[in-house]
């Protein structure tokens, strides 16, 4: 008797708890303007597209299945490309590694980046100084000519890609999440803290992360946006991973095929890869536009350039 | 014909949510070479006041009235004619601050600009007169190539002056010049200014929060409250009596003015541009009536060239005894006259000292005053009616005193609760839990203790402090208007006796009853007191502000009396003549400091 | 900016410059397998590059390939300092003379994006400001903050696809009209004006909104400021006001910006010229990599990264110039 009492308030609690959840985020949902409304259906309708890509396409990517060139049909949505594959099962799986690519480098560096950020300015001196002098270096560099290099040099593969895209990325979290530890530092309630005996991983956890995430959470939408577009670009320049079907491979097949300009073509192999990326950038820059204020409306930007 | 008259001006922003009204119907006249200050707290409308005559407020303000510079309406004229009215005629001194000079622009081309869009001087005269400038403000010329941002504040304010003199308007405002600045250089510029308008004539309009700095320069003060003018009138006579309540407040709470008097504010907030039709101060006023809530009230002449906006006429009187004789039968037969013909008079929310040597008689006037006793000749009048044969201590609102011996004045078989509640009793006022209430509240006031164990203290338990404020509170249960205080601190030792008094000015402040404090003690008075009157031997012998009877007194007896103190270290008592040149000097030499403030 | 401040940024720019001829120096030798053995490449469409013999001894001598590593640096940096960049594998000439060849282009479709993006950013801007709460301004906002998002290449497509393909108003590939004629000195301008419309007007259209949001939120700011007011006291009339005070300050950071723009322009480059077939230093880049042409692909980079800090540097000491506050 007593076990199914427990079971059913133990359902109560987690009924409960997915039903505030669902509330905050309905709430949540309903600070964005309408920009950033649509942005977040079109960025959730594209990761769903991503994640049940094998039971919306009809065929894999990478088997031919059809003939070359087809046009759209009943058969294919979106036609085939030159070998062909069907196009919509390639705008679908696509969709994963953009999203992939994206949200890995732009956890990566923006968490990676925050947390050396934090650290410098919390520690200072030494520390502090080196991280600096490396943020300084690296964003004075010419971030899309050195990707080009570097990636031409390391050879193609998504974990090259999402190497290199963290390693030019990681510099803008790092600085502005030090710049926050900074100001908060300087705060006389972190001083009243460390004199009731605070130690570093309570201020840090209480204090400086609440304050910090937001911001980095922002971040990480724009970083997204960045690592997308440059895993496109990357991609469209012949550099990127040659079995992975994203979109920016799809552009790169495209454009390479020789007389694409002068036939119809483009219409259904060029044209469905540019609108979807175009698509998802700008629901990712509706949703971060505002994200900001959505999250703290006393939100300050620091530190940057 | 006056440099400047304004009828009426109102002045309205208007935003998506609001409309605030800056300014409510003010008219004012600048006559040649004169300064006129005008004095508010931040939100009164001053700064609006300033940019509505150059007609350079933001797009959102709504402007009425008329403006006559010369004759000339300027609210009618295109933007065209005034950009020529402006500068050449009108020149503005705007408060110092980081953005008021163009960041790019060296200050010395700023201050050539206006001097060559207005006139057709050449250039290199345009340089010529922007040294003279600068070496009249008391800047060294070698600064014109400088930067903004490379000059200090009070340089900075130097330049701003330099280049408002640069096409020699007629008349020239200052906002807040001085707000930004250490003391010695606001003396600076005061004297700059001074000997500006001496020397070359220059119409002024000066305005600040800062009294002392406005009345040092003005010959004419202008107090704005909230968009409207309250009171104007002659400097000196508004500082040392002023009529309306929220200038009585600002003169209390400006340190400079009176010095050895503490400190005290206005109670309640500033409104912050709402709008409520009445007088604007009725919130705060503590003489408010009902028209007052509801009727705005109109600035009206009251005599000597004043200027009052208050439906009562300014600070009413309380209290009004005329001609009052009192005298003691000795038992052989001499006849004693405790009070020889008093005139006196008691405003609404002041404190009055009364003070003299022991057997001058302040007691038995007290006495006389609160209708006690019946005078011999002459009469009390108290708001409507006369005094003695009144009902003035059985009600609220009326007169209560408060007597010199805690320990005579409280009985001692009563318990504190008794003895507070006693005059409610006594009356039938109110049910008898509500007067459990009333006595909590004053006793809470007079900061004793209301729990219920020490109201069933007796009060021959209790201190002679303790007791003095048991006695204070049945009369403050009273809700009285006017508080007569006889010589309450004499018997009590000295921390005590200042813990009292600071209690009951604190009191009087925030209720705003008129209080009648009578003490021999000087020094005393001065702390608190408004008006003094100097008694001896029945008669009242010198009656004024209380600054002007301690320092400069008339009188052969008050001279005595104030000499007559003894004072701790090697300081001289002696007052000095406050400058009667259009001004309320403030630097009045050297005054005493130290241990009285 | 100060003494030290000075330093500082010149600091930077000699470590960046190091850092780039560090990147330069070791990434061909961090390679996995040896770079110089017969290519092939498998990517679509492009040429296999094969070597001979001749070519090999010849890298291995010009890299030091044999001598030990300290040496092969400083082999390295004496051969930049003569201008020696090396020689190209695939275009058979010296490095320095590809890059000279081509980087016109590039210099002159990203100097007239740039000035074209900044007048009419500023243009709008300030129309945009003094129109602040007509519609115009709404819309124009909305508009043009779209095109900030999508990034310079896709917008590139889109422009190909809808002027070249769609429409064929503009061509599709190359600066100038092969094998052609020129009856004047006017003539082979129109031409390369009308290869080099479609680029410029990528890139512009690229770096449009950056300059019109900066113009307008700095001018909305600056109007806000205490010396407007004081300059429309002395009477100056509204064009002074704008022109003299207003302008003078809202336009630094729009200074500031031009300069930096010139740097993202060029990074840019590389995608939009792939894009349009244009024969400036980004297909000469994207070919080099394709068909990994080390030399050349280093030469590129390092003239790409010393233009770019240089104009960086120039900024820098240009705005300390023009704004009185930072010199002190």
């Amino acid at each position: 008797m007593t076990t199914r009492f427990i079971s059913y308030t133990q359902n109560l609690q987690i009924l409960s708890f997915f039903r505030d959840m669902f509330y905050h985020l309905g709430k949540t949902f309903s600070r964005f303007s309408t920009e950033g409304k649509i942005g977040i259906c079109g960025v959730s309708l594209i990761i769903l597209i991503a994640v049940f890509a094998p039971l919306l396409s009809g065929y894999p990517p990478e088997k031919i299945t059809g003939k070359s060139l087809e046009p759209p049909s009943a058969a294919h949505l979106l036609g085939t490309d030159e070998l062909g594959m069907d196009i919509w099962a390639q705008i679908c799986y696509g969709a994963r590694m953009s999203i992939f690519i994206g949200l890995a480098v732009a956890c990566i560096a923006g968490l990676g980046g925050g947390a050396l950020g934090i650290l410098a300015g919390y520690l200072g001196g030494a520390a502090d100084q080196l991280l600096m002098r490396t943020v300084d270096v690296l964003m004075a560099l010419p971030s899309f000519p050195l990707l080009v290099v570097i990636s031409a040099f390391m050879g193609p593969s998504i974990a090259n890609v999402i190497v290199i895209l963290v390693f030019f990325s990681w510099a803008k979290p790092a600085r502005i999440s030090r710049s926050q530890t900074l100001s908060i530092k300087s705060n006389t309630y972190i001083t009243a803290a460390r004199n009731f005996g605070a130690g570093p991983c309570y201020l840090v956890r209480r204090h400086i992360l609440p304050e910090v995430l937001p911001i980095l959470f922002v971040l990480i939408i724009s970083i997204t946006s960045y690592a997308i577009i440059a895993e496109t670009g990357l991609a469209f320049l012949g550099l990127g991973d040659p079995t992975s079907k994203s979109w920016g491979m799809m552009l790169h097949y495209a454009t390479g095929f020789r007389s694409i300009y002068f036939t119809p073509f483009w219409q259904w192999w060029l044209l469905p890869p540019l609108f979807a990326l175009i698509f998802l950038l700008l629901c990712l820059a509706f949703i971060s536009r505002d994200l900001e204020q959505v999250l703290d409306p006393r939100l300050r930007k620091n530190g940057g350039a | 014909m006056a440099v400047l008259e304004i009828r009426d001006l109102k002045c309205h922003y208007t935003t998506e949510k609001s409309v605030v009204k800056a300014v409510e119907g003010i008219s004012l006249t600048v006559g040649h070479g004169e300064i006129i200050g005008v004095v508010g707290e931040s939100g009164s409308g001053k700064t609006t006041l300033a940019l509505s005559i150059m007609r350079i407020l933001p797009e959102s303000a709504r402007v009425s009235g008329t403006i006559h510079y010369n004759g000339t309406d300027l609210s009618s004229l295109p933007e065209q004619e005034m950009d020529r009215v402006r500068w050449k005629d009108i020149a503005i001194v705007f408060q110092n601050g980081l953005e008021v000079l163009n960041p790019v622009l060296t200050v010395g081309n700023q201050v050539i600009e206006p001097l060559l869009k207005h006139s057709s001087v050449p250039e290199k005269e345009a340089e010529i007169r922007c040294r003279e400038l600068f070496r009249l403000v008391g800047l060294d010329p070698a600064w014109m190539n400088t930067y903004p941002h490379q000059l200090s504040g009070g340089m900075r304010q130097r330049v701003l002056l330099a280049m408002a003199l640069s096409c020699n308007p007629k008349l020239l405002i200052l906002d807040e010049v001085t707000s930004a600045l250490d003391a010695f250089t606001r003396k600076e510029i005061r004297e700059l200014l001074a000997g500006l308008q001496k020397t070359y004539g220059y119409s002024m309009i000066v305005i600040s929060h800062d009294i002392s700095f406005v009345s040092s320069l003005a010959s004419r003060l202008i107090v704005l409250y909230s968009g409207r003018i309250v009171e104007a009138g002659p400097t000196l006579d508004i500082l040392n009596s002023p009529r309306h309540p929220y200038t009585r407040g600002l003169v209390h709470a400006t340190p400079d003015i009176f010095i050895y008097k503490d400190l005290w504010g206005i109670p309640g907030e500033s409104p912050a541009g709402e709008t409520h039709e009445g007088c604007p101060f009725s919130r705060r006023c503590t003489q408010s009536l009902d028209i007052c809530r509801n009727t705005s009230p109109v600035l009206q002449s009251c005599g000597d060239g004043r200027e009052i906006a208050c439906h009562r006429g300014g600070i009413a009187i309380l209290l009004k005894a005329e001609g009052l004789r009192y005298h003691y039968t000795l038992p052989d037969r001499k006849i004693l006259p405790a009070v020889d013909g008093v005139d006196l008079e008691v405003c609404e929310g002041e404190v009055l000292a009364i003070v003299g040597q022991t057997g001058s008689g302040k007691s038995t006037l007290a006495h006389l005053l609160a209708g006690i006793l019946p005078p011999d000749n002459g009469d009390v009048g108290f708001r409507e009616g006369k005094v003695h044969g009144g009902n003035n201590g059985h009600r609220f609102g009326g007169i209560q005193i408060v007597f010199q011996d805690p320990f005579s004045s409280t009985s001692s078989r009563f318990t504190v609760k008794d003895a507070v509640r006693e005059p409610l009793d006594v009356n039938g006022i109110g049910k008898p839990d509500e007067r459990l209430g009333l006595v909590k509240e004053a006793l809470e006031l007079v900061r004793l203790p209301s729990k219920d164990q020490f109201l069933e203290k007796y009060c021959g338990e209790l201190s002679g402090g303790q007791r003095q404020r048991v006695a204070l509170a049945r009369a403050i249960v009273m809700k009285p208007k006017l508080l007569i205080a006889d010589e309450i601190t004499s018997a009590l030792d000295v921390s005590t006796a200042a813990n009292v008094l600071r209690l009951l000015k604190g009191l009087q402040n925030r209720r705003g009853f008129a209080m009648i404090y009578i003490s021999h003690d000087l020094t005393l008075t001065l702390k608190i007191a408004d008006r003094i009157a100097v008694m001896n031997q029945g008669k009242i012998v010198e009656t004024g502000n209380a600054h002007d009877v301690m320092l400069t007194p008339c009188e052969e007896y008050t001279k005595r009396l104030v000499g007559s103190r003894i004072g701790l270290c090697c300081h001289t008592h002696d007052g000095n003549d406050p400058g009667k040149s259009g001004g309320f000097s403030l630097e009045s030499g050297s005054g005493p400091e130290g241990e009285l403030t | 900016m100060n003494e030290k401040d000075r330093h500082a940024i010149i600091f930077r720019f000699v470590l960046t410059l190091l850092v780039i001829l560090a990147l330069n120096f070791f990434l061909p030798r961090m390679m996995p397998g040896d770079p110089f053995s017969t290519t092939s490449s498998d990517v679509q469409g492009e040429d296999i590059v094969v070597m001979t013999e001749e070519q090999r001894e010849y890298y291995i001598s010009y890299y030091g390939l044999d001598r030990p590593l300290p040496e092969q640096f400083l082999v390295y940096l004496s051969n930049l300092v003569q201008g020696d960049l090396g020689q190209s594998i695939y275009y058979k000439m010296p490095v320095i003379q590809v890059i000279l060849l081509h980087l016109p282009w590039t210099i002159l479709i990203v100097l007239c994006a740039t000035a074209l993006s900044t007048v009419a950013g500023v243009l709008l801007g300030t129309l945009s400001a003094r129109n602040r709460k007509h519609g115009s301004d709404r819309l124009m906002m909305t508009g043009l903050i779209g095109f900030a998002e999508i990034p310079s290449f896709l917008l590139g497509l889109i422009i190909l696809l809808i002027f070249g393909v769609y429409l064929r108003l503009f061509p599709l590939a190359g600066a100038v009209t092969p094998f052609a004629h020129y009856t004047s000195v006017l003539d082979q301008a129109g031409d390369i004006a009308y290869h080099a419309f479609l680029p410029v007007l990528t890139l512009s259209l690229a770096q449009l909104t950056g300059v019109y949001l900066l113009t307008r939120n700095t001018l909305i700011t600056v109007s806000t400021k205490d010396y407007i007011r004081t300059a429309r006291a002395k009477g100056l009339g509204e064009k002074t006001v704008w022109t003299r005070h207003a302008l003078r300050n809202a336009l630094l950071p729009v200074v500031t910006r031009t300069g930096f723009m010139i740097g993202m322009l060029m990074g840019g480059a590389i995608l939009v010229e792939s894009v349009f077939s244009y024969p400036g230093i980004g297909s000469t880049l994207r070919s080099a990599v394709v068909g990994r042409d080390y030399p050349l692909i280093q030469g590129i980079l390092l003239v790409v990264a010393v233009s770019i800090l240089l104009c960086n540097l120039i900024v820098d000491r240009v705005y300390a110039r023009l704004d009185p506050r930072a010199a002190d």
